[in-house]
């Protein structure tokens, strides 16, 4: 009887079908000592290929559970996770983990374009060279590839040599998601990638999004439902540091569980 | 219909406004009366000997070369030494020691050390490096010198650094890279043009300064290289000849605070204009 009730609820999943990228269990989030729970007890999965979008009021914490997922929280002493996000079914909040290798394999977009001060080919070739010793032309090739997955190529080919900092925001976005894809990683978190964009940069950036969706696991952090309605398969809607509800997108959006995500998602608080 | 309220405000306005106008105009004349001063008394003393003859006594026809090269060769040795202690001083407290006590003791030392009087600096080289060793050197007075500077290059430094903004510094490490060379790439890159004018400033600082020098370098009237040896420098010879009861070297004296004051001037202006954003960038 119990076996059958796990199948029965395993079923019951969203996605149970699918491999899961990311799994976070029972995950608790402190920003310093005796600080309250910005995390309490999320648990969630990132689905293999597919993009999930984190959605709440400000404040709720879906950029703190993002940071978490790389790690990110970690250049600020004080700050500190607990629970279990395991990644291909490695805990990646060991504290002997390689951070260096996580973050090759678990790459992030930011809300500001944050182009390094340096020229649009050594922004993607600077991430390259931490991994791999390539000759010129190799080298030459893999910019261009990263540069057309980043769908900047056509804009900045005859202009290489030229500051990224020179670039518009949507470029500039563009080529911080470039920069990204260039060191090949496993795992892509968005946060909030377009609210600095003017529309016509934001629905390339979604378009983008949905291209890269075919080899990558993304996580996106989004103030805009439609935005999560338009690119994610997958949303999770979090409140006061709670996850309140994660399933399929066309789920969340046309048939919540909860109140307080129906309440989220027709406009009624947040 | 002039509301009273308004009037009143406007002519607070003027008045201060005027006063803060007053007050550049006031510091401008006396920086543009010295300048024009050491222009007029030392322009007509430059002459190419100035630049090949070593300093003679009174009634010998003579230059500064000794005390030119001497101030480049002391300030050399005092940005050798304080540059790279200051730069990397400054990047632990910026980058490393953001959060440490440890850093809030060493930014209070070095606001002592930045606002120390140079003579103590000075009269401290003297009691560890010349009494010691008996004689004066170069190389003390370059060792005083750093003193002076590092504190200067380690406040800009961590100054600079501080206006790298964090995000910069998450998305290096987002690509998986390394503290040392998130700092070096990326930020040092960030700011380069601002760490290069802190070490500038300290330049332009080291090659003004006296006091340090009487007790170190000492000066010396003849042409010198050895670095374990007295040597003259600018700021020494000027001292000296300036108190001079001879026509001849107070005109020289004139003449190497032109040099002097001229050289400081053009770095900082160098620096300026390396700190002002290009364009085209932030």
């Amino acid at each position: 009887m119990m076996v059958t009730a796990d199948i029965a609820a395993e079923a019951a999943a969203p996605g149970a079908d699918l491999r899961d990228k990311i799994v976070v269990r029972n995950l608790d989030f402190y920003y310093g000592r005796g600080a309250p729970k910005a995390l309490k007890s999320v648990s969630l999965p990132l689905k293999l290929g597919k993009v999930t979008a984190f959605i709440g009021p400000s404040g709720c914490g879906k950029s703190t559970l993002l940071r978490v997922l790389n790690r990110m929280y970690d250049l600020y002493p004080g700050q500190r996770a607990e629970g279990e996000v395991m990644l291909d079914g490695e805990n990646l909040l060991n504290p002997s983990l390689d951070l260096n290798l996580l973050r090759s394999r678990v790459g992030m977009v930011f809300q500001k374009p944050t182009p390094f001060p340096m020229s649009i080919y050594d922004n993607i070739a600077f991430g390259i060279r931490l991994y791999e010793r390539l000759g010129k032309a190799e080298m030459d090739a893999r910019v261009e590839q990263a540069l057309r997955r980043g769908a900047l190529w056509n804009e900045v080919k005859d202009k290489l040599k030229a500051s990224g900092l020179g670039l518009s925001g949507g470029q500039q976005q563009r080529l911080c998601i470039a920069r990204t894809v260039a060191i090949q990683p496993e795992v892509i978190l968005l946060d909030e990638p377009t609210s600095a964009l003017d529309p016509i940069a934001t629905a390339r950036i979604e378009e983008l999004i949905d291209e890269l969706s075919d080899d990558y696991t993304i996580a996106i952090v989004t103030h805009s439902m439609q935005q999560a309605a338009r690119v994610s398969d997958f949303t999770a809607f979090m409140y006061l540091g709670e996850m309140i509800e994660f399933d399929h997108t066309k789920t969340v959006f046309t048939t919540p569980r909860d109140k307080r995500t129906q309440d989220y998602i027709t406009g009624r608080f947040g | 219909m002039a509301n009273s309220l308004y009037v009143g405000r406007r002519a607070r306005n003027s008045f201060w406004a005027a006063l803060c106008y007053a007050a550049t105009g006031f510091g401008l004349l006396w920086l543009a009366l010295i300048l024009g001063a050491l222009l007029w008394k030392g322009a007509g003393g430059l002459s190419l000997d100035v630049f090949t003859k070593v300093t003679a006594p009174p009634g010998v026809k003579g230059g500064l070369l000794n005390s030119i090269v001497g101030s480049l060769i002391v300030t050399a040795i005092g940005l050798a030494l304080a540059a790279p202690i200051g730069i990397l001083a400054g990047t632990y407290l910026a980058e490393y020691g953001r959060h440490s006590k440890l850093s809030i003791v060493i930014r209070f030392v070095n606001d002592i050390l930045l606002s120390a009087p140079s003579i103590v600096i000075g009269l401290f080289v003297y009691q560890f490096c010349v009494v010691p060793v008996g004689h004066f050197s170069a190389a003390a007075g370059g060792f005083a010198l750093a003193i002076i500077a590092a504190p200067i290059i380690v406040r800009t430094t961590e100054d600079m650094l501080g206006l790298v903004p964090n995000t910069l510094r998450e998305a290096a490490s987002s690509l998986g890279m390394p503290r040392s060379l998130v700092i070096r790439n990326v930020a040092y890159r960030a700011v380069m043009s601002g760490l290069v004018t802190g070490v500038l400033l300290a330049v332009a600082r080291m090659a003004g300064e006296t006091a340090p020098l009487i007790f170190t370098a000492l000066g010396n009237s003849l042409f010198s290289v050895n670095l374990t040896q007295p040597m003259s420098s600018l700021p020494l010879i000027i001292y000296e000849f300036a108190r001079s009861p001879y026509p001849d070297q107070q005109k020289l004296a004139w003449t190497g605070a032109l040099i002097v004051t001229v050289a400081v001037l053009g770095l900082s202006i160098v620096a300026r204009v390396m700190a002002a954003p290009k364009r085209g960038e932030r």
